[in-house]
């Protein structure tokens, strides 16, 4: 893998020359913290079956619980993050019980609509408490690493973030397929009823994922709040880079997070150099071309919903009647005048 | 019986800006409320009225120092302007239902919110053609007075926005009372069952999305010719004067409030929403000083407590839907 | 509408369907007798159920054709299919629960002008004179089927028993030739049961061919003129009533299962 990785690294360099691999990393360490939020995303999208807007409020959350333990506690960073996953689990849990549990079996929409209301709480909530100015966590100050001249390697910013991200994804593998929990966690997400008839404790079941699902939130917060600074909006921002994380990976399947992630976070950051080409006065002079990268990811985003909306990860459903553009459209191009003449080829086989 | 001038243009403010919520929401609840289609992206096809509009009826504004000048400028008659706005937000919003109306309704909420957010994205740089932040100036009023007399202006605004919401209420209740409407309400109680009756669905998601967009066109419209002014990212994060997504959510609270499939409610709902922030707004001076910068942020709060309370115990709305009894 | 004696109005070549690796249709054929009153059965997880969203559109055959009065309608979408003759009651009632049953019936319309936007605006009496029509005759298979003083009560306050008869109602709105019924009587009390079965036998006589999946022995037995058995996602047997009842591999296959 690792030999795999380095060839199409040393094959990129050599195509478009030493810089692209700024971006490339650029794009892994983004990959990285998209990676642990879409993993906590998709555990309560496969469990709780729906699509939770909060979880970019709950991400900001995360950062600033751990930035009042480093700032007015003085504490290390490492104090926070730990504190802030503890807490962001605890709302978790309450989120479920006092709001989401009332809204089970009432479709999607209405727990979307209530997400929404959270994450208004909790944004204006950090607004009011006074901050709206930009804040950054104290960490110790720690000199580039140079690989190539113009390219630095930062160890708490590009490694910690790798070593973060590559930690929660091996716990929760383990977590999901050795422990009795995570195989309860997976039957549930598979199929509520079933699971419940098994005899599986699905309300502790929710609630870990709930759990899981914050805690997740509040460290790739934090990780976030790292590579750049912290803001009331900091985390409402990237959500939607965080769904088409789990849409294009398959809603539910956290495998599909890890890879959907890949995809999101090097999509985005490999195409500034693209952008860049494209703001040259002989190409489209298109002014601030690097700020439509965070576009990009929506644009993979909608193709996937176009082509294939089950994501990477997923399975198509079984009903027609969920039929989604593409045969819609060839059935549209394929249509006969007449409907009494006999069908070639399309549909019956 | 002498109206305070600065009394009447406040109200007159507060009555016009809640009828362009108004549109905004019955647009909305076309495409909720009647047919079942959750649009996260109101704000993006406010945003296409408004800068239509806008391209259409201003007075050129070439490029200069320290303005990027926009697109457009054609200065024509607002009416023409209005016509355009709706025809732009429908004809996206057509396009964007084409692969997303046949999406589970939460996929088609993320796909629309970052349809929106997309939008805002390229209004906020592409400032050859929207001149970005800054915006476009010139943005005229219904009637120019001579000399300039606020208090008139706010009339005439408060009159135009008036007929205009009459006229929209009488065309689209004859339009959802009708059977087509009908159509659309059980495709949102039942769509497998409606199609299983041998209705197209598809055909009336799509004719319900667009013309639903089309009206929040309009409502961009109403909004650049009432306001004058134009641009996309808000006065603040917490606005919800603007094309951020604070809009959408407003929408959402005015439709769950009003009721969905209710008409009037919309129209009601949108009163009292913007009611209750532009009182805010009003009695910030009287408030006590450590509350006075929350404010803002304390409405947007109310917003969502609002959102969950009202989803979780009355998610009809306060206003029922009436039944309709057929002769 | 093409009807030569003993030429099937229906015709189900080798279906197949799976989900996700299990086999619900599996080689599946059978032909429905025009104006007839035909019965399907067979253990439960046959794949009945599928057979009928299969042929009434709600799901693509994965193989196989369908043949309804010579017209291939594998693959096309319902409405196309209702429009062509061919409905469908479901097993579990689908009422349109917040809509008063007059507007349920009235749906079933297939031609209201009213429901297309344009005519609104440029037919108005057009509209107006459809949709007296249509609610007249809602009105007419209101009585029919015995829900005359329901017309303006919300679908969502009738009982079990009458929500079956909206289903059937709103079904007799479409016009259709041939009526696929999933289970039209579980559930209904004896009387009702007779009643609605007394209401098909009328409508067969007028020239409609009604296609059903029961349980209910009674019934399948008393009232169908032939009987298919499904198992394992595939016809077994195939015949009257009587010869059905005496064959051994259908009686192993409810037993054995």
């Amino acid at each position: 893998m690792a030999v795999i990785f380095l060839t199409f690294l040393a094959g990129l360099a050599a195509l478009f020359g030493i810089s692209i691999l700024q971006y490339t990393l650029a794009g892994f360490r983004l990959s990285s913290i998209v990676i642990v939020a879409a993993i906590g995303l998709t555990v309560i999208y496969g469990i709780r079956g729906f699509a939770n807007f909060a979880y970019g409020d709950l991400m900001t959350l995360g950062a600033y619980v751990a930035l009042f333990v480093n700032m007015n506690l003085a504490l290390s960073l490492i104090w926070g993050a730990i504190v802030s996953f503890l807490a962001l689990a605890v709302v978790g849990i309450l989120l479920e019980v006092l709001i989401f549990s009332r809204l089970e079996g009432r479709g999607p929409v209405p727990p979307i609509v209530a997400s929404v209301g959270v994450g208004l709480i909790i944004q204006n909530g950090i607004n009011w408490g006074g901050t709206t100015q930009q804040w950054i966590f104290r960490i110790p100050a720690v000199t580039e690493i140079p690989i190539v001249p113009g390219i630095g390697f930062h160890w708490i910013r590009d490694f910690g973030t790798f070593v973060v991200g590559i930690v929660f994804v091996v716990s929760v593998h383990i977590l999901l397929t050795y422990t009795n929990l995570g195989k309860a966690m997976r039957a549930t997400a598979d199929n509520l009823e079933l699971a419940k008839a098994t005899g599986i404790n699905t309300k502790r079941v929710t609630y870990a994922a709930w759990a899981l699902s914050c805690s997740f939130a509040s460290t790739a917060g934090i990780l976030l709040g790292l590579i750049g600074v912290l803001s009331p909006t900091m985390g409402f921002n990237v959500i939607l880079l965080i769904f088409a994380a789990v849409i294009v990976g398959g809603i539910g399947s956290p495998y599909g997070a890890v890879l959907g992630g890949l995809v999101i976070g090097l999509s985005q950051e490999m195409s500034v150099p693209l952008l860049i080409w494209l703001e040259r006065p002989d190409v489209l002079h298109l002014e601030h071309s690097t700020a439509y990268k965070v576009a990009i990811p929506f644009i993979v985003m909608i193709g996937v919903l176009i082509f294939r909306p089950w994501g990477i990860a997923g399975r198509p459903p079984a009903f027609a009647r969920r039929v989604f553009f593409m045969e819609r459209l060839t059935q549209v191009l394929g249509r006969r005048g007449d409907a009494t003449e006999p069908v070639q080829g399309e549909g019956g086989g | 019986m002498a109206i305070d001038s600065g009394t009447w243009i406040n109200v007159g403010f507060y009555i016009y800006v809640s009828i362009a919520f108004a549109i905004l929401a019955l647009g909305f609840n076309l495409q909720w409320g009647y047919t079942g289609l959750f649009n996260a992206g109101i704000a993006g096809f406010f945003l296409i009225g408004a800068y239509t509009a806008a391209f259409a009826i201003t007075p050129p504004t070439p490029p200069s120092i320290g303005y990027p000048g926009h697109l457009g400028g054609f200065s024509l008659p607002l009416p023409v302007g209005a016509v355009l706005a709706m025809v732009a937000s429908g004809a996206v919003a057509a396009l964007v239902a084409l692969p997303t109306v046949r999406l589970r309704a939460d996929y088609l909420a993320i796909a629309t919110l970052a349809f929106a957010e997309v939008l805002r994205i390229f209004a906020i740089n592409l400032e050859s053609i929207t001149a970005g932040t800054i915006g476009i100036p010139g943005l005229p009023a219904p009637v120019e007075f001579n000399p300039p007399d606020a208090f008139l202006n706010a009339t005439v605004k408060v009159a135009v926005s008036a007929a205009l919401i009459l006229v929209l209420l009488l065309v689209l209740y004859f339009m959802a009372e009708s059977p087509w409407g009908r159509v659309l309400r059980a495709i949102r109680e039942d769509e497998e069952a409606t199609m299983a009756l041998g209705k197209n669905t598809f055909q009336y998601k799509l004719q319900a999305f667009a013309l639903g967009g089309a009206l929040m066109g309009l409502a961009g419209w109403l909004f650049v010719i009432t306001l004058n002014y134009i641009e996309p990212t808000g006065s603040s994060a917490a606005t919800t004067l603007g094309f951020a997504p604070a809009v959408t959510f407003s929408v959402w609270v005015m439709v769950i409030v009003g009721g969905a499939g209710n008409l009037r409610g919309s129209v009601v709902g949108a009163f009292v929403i913007y009611g209750f922030q532009w009182l805010s707004v009003q009695l910030k001076d009287l408030a006590p000083t450590e509350l006075k910068e929350g404010i803002p942020y304390l409405r947007l709060m109310i917003v969502g407590v609002l959102l969950i309370v009202l989803i979780i115990y009355r998610p009809e709305g306060i206003l029922r839907e009436r039944k309709r009894v057929l002769r | 509408m093409n009807q030569t004696a003993g030429h099937p109005i229906l015709s189900v070549q080798d279906i197949h369907k799976a989900f996700g690796g299990i086999s619900a249709v599996d080689g599946c054929s059978l032909s429905v007798a025009p104006q007839s009153v035909t019965g399907l059965i067979g253990p439960n997880g046959a794949g009945k159920s599928t057979l009928f969203n299969i042929i009434a559109g709600l799901y693509r055959p994965d193989d196989g054709s369908i043949l309804f009065n010579d017209t291939r309608i594998d693959g096309l979408p319902p409405y196309e299919i209702v429009h062509l003759g061919l409905s469908k009651t479901w097993q579990i009632p689908h009422e349109l629960r917040n809509m008063t049953v007059l507007e349920n019936l009235v749906l079933g319309a297939k031609q209201n002008s009213g429901e297309h936007l344009l005519n609104l605006f440029i037919r108005p009496q057009g509209v107006r004179r459809d949709e007296q029509r249509w609610r007249a005759r809602a009105r007419d298979v209101l009585k029919l089927t015995q829900l005359e003083g329901l017309a303006n009560e919300h679908a969502k306050s009738l009982s079990g028993g009458q929500k079956k008869l909206l289903e059937l109602a709103r079904v007799l709105m479409t016009d259709p030739a041939l009526v696929l019924l999933d289970e039209p009587v579980a559930g209904v009390n004896p009387t009702l049961a007779a009643s609605l079965m007394d209401l098909i036998e009328k409508l067969r006589l007028e020239g409609r061919t009604f296609f059903l999946i029961e349980h209910d022995m009674n019934v399948v037995m008393n009232r169908c003129d032939r009987v298919i058995v499904m198992h394992q996602g595939r016809t077994i047997a195939d015949g009257t009533p009587a010869s059905v009842k005496a064959n051994p591999v259908v009686i192993e296959s409810y037993l054995g299962g």
